[in-house]
């Protein structure tokens, strides 16, 4: 008997910021569309365990995308890319991910993303909230620098090695080790585009004074950050969550900053939480 | 599981640190090019520690000033490292990145050779768990 996961993948042309893109995504499931963001210098993969988890498919159209110059999605086939150093900015970024949505034709989505995908859906909540039904920020903060090094592409050692065993302590413990070598192997498959996206995680990415312009009521939004997560700490998103309105911030204990792929068992408890509470408050009429 | 014993001479964790090293399957399926000197300084007591083709072949404990040469150092309070070796160490204990950007361990000296051994340093280190604290 064949074994043939429900998983299926496509690519799709977007094209935004006067560059184009072809983009795959894997996705499943019916409903409304629950979009995902890797993280810096990985690939969809990362969410395999959502993708095929037949409860939460049930419900939503879960889509699983490669950011371009990562996974399956090629940089840009219009220009000359390779000329220029690759730094991901906030604003190519969001017109890409409302670019994508628009591509798909999508109708209420809630976006999740995590590390620099969870900065990034912070940047939703504040530039676009009008296009996104839910927000999901995993292990995002207000600002997390100290990530933009050098070391990602030093010449003289081992690219993949290095961003691999670099992200290795960002994992708990506790997570299944087969799943967090696998997290380990995709490392070792991103090296070049990981700087880049870097530049936005720990550069770009800053919305200490903005906080208080994003507003929960209007795009439901929802944080959480593992308990292991030495970069973006569980004290930074609360302090975050915090100072956005109306904002729910859930800890996560004995994971780390890659929740969805080093344990999905225990992250997908949490997911479901996060998404009780999007789905209760677009019932709950925002007061006048 | 070896247990840690708090009656253990330095000497003894350093006896004990390299075979577990020697006998680790995956430094020794990956180690071949794995060569490096660091000094391991957990306050209470200091370890330098030569790795030769992936393989552990000396091991100074609390060397003189003078004694040996090492090319980069991992340095931290006696509590980091017995929170670092425990079987399951607790948040930010938990590898060298953590503990360093979040406690008080130190990556000091030419950090390229750490990251050039990244792979099988991370691995060594990650023996504590089960080997225990050198302090």
């Amino acid at each position: 008997m064949s074994r043939i996961s429900p998983v299926t993948g496509h690519y799709v042309t977007v094209e935004v910021d006067g560059l184009e893109y072809k983009v795959f995504y894997l996705e499943n499931g019916t409903g409304q569309p629950l979009v995902c963001q890797h993280t810096a210098g990985c690939h969809n993969h990362q969410w395999r365990g959502l993708l095929e988890d037949e409860q939460i498919a049930s419900d939503y159209r879960i889509i699983a995308y490669d950011l371009p110059r990562h996974g399956k999605s090629d940089p840009p086939e219009n220009t000359e890319w390779w000329k220029e150093e690759y730094k991901l900015t906030a604003e190519h970024y969001t017109n890409f991910i409302i670019a994508f949505c628009d591509a798909l034709d999508l109708k209420d989505p809630i976006f999740m993303g995590c590390s620099f995908g969870g900065n990034v859906a912070l940047q939703l909540a504040l530039r676009r909230p009008d296009r996104f039904a839910g927000i999901i920020a995993v292990e995002g903060a207000d600002y997390s620098p100290g990530f933009y090094l050098d070391w990602w592409q030093h010449p003289h050692a081992n690219a993949a090695q290095v961003c691999a065993s670099g992200v290795w302590d960002l994992m708990a413990p506790q997570s299944p080790e087969a799943d967090r070598r696998k997290t380990w192997f995709y490392y070792t498959q991103g090296s070049e585009a990981f700087k880049g996206d870097l530049y936005f995680y720990s550069v770009d990415h800053d919305l200490r004074d903005r906080l208080g312009e994003i507003d929960g009521d209007r795009c439901p939004l929802v944080m959480m950050t593992g308990e292991y997560d030495y970069l973006t700490t569980p004290e930074d998103s609360a302090r975050t969550a915090k100072a956005i309105k109306n904002c729910t911030f859930l800890k996560m204990e004995k994971i780390g900053h890659f929740p969805m792929s080093e344990n999905y068992p225990v992250f997908r408890l949490y997911l479901l939480e996060a998404l009780r509470i999007l789905k209760q408050r677009r019932k709950t009429p925002v007061p006048a | 599981m070896t247990a840690p014993t708090l009656t253990r001479t330095a000497q003894q964790w350093a006896d004990a640190f390299a075979k577990a090293s020697n006998e680790d399957p995956e430094i020794q399926a990956h180690g071949k090019d794995f060569t490096c000197s660091y000094l391991l300084d957990a306050t209470d007591h200091a370890f330098v520690i030569r790795v030769e083709s992936g393989r552990v072949v000396q091991v100074a404990v609390d060397p003189g000033p003078l004694d040996v040469r090492y090319q980069f150092a991992i340095r931290a309070s006696a509590e980091t490292w017995r929170n670092f070796s425990k079987p399951e160490p607790p948040p930010m204990f938990h590898g060298i990145w953590a503990a360093s950007f979040q406690r008080d361990m130190r990556l000091e000296g030419d950090l390229l050779v750490l990251m050039q051994n990244l792979r099988c340093i991370t691995r060594q280190l990650e023996l504590l768990r089960t080997v225990g604290s050198p302090v």
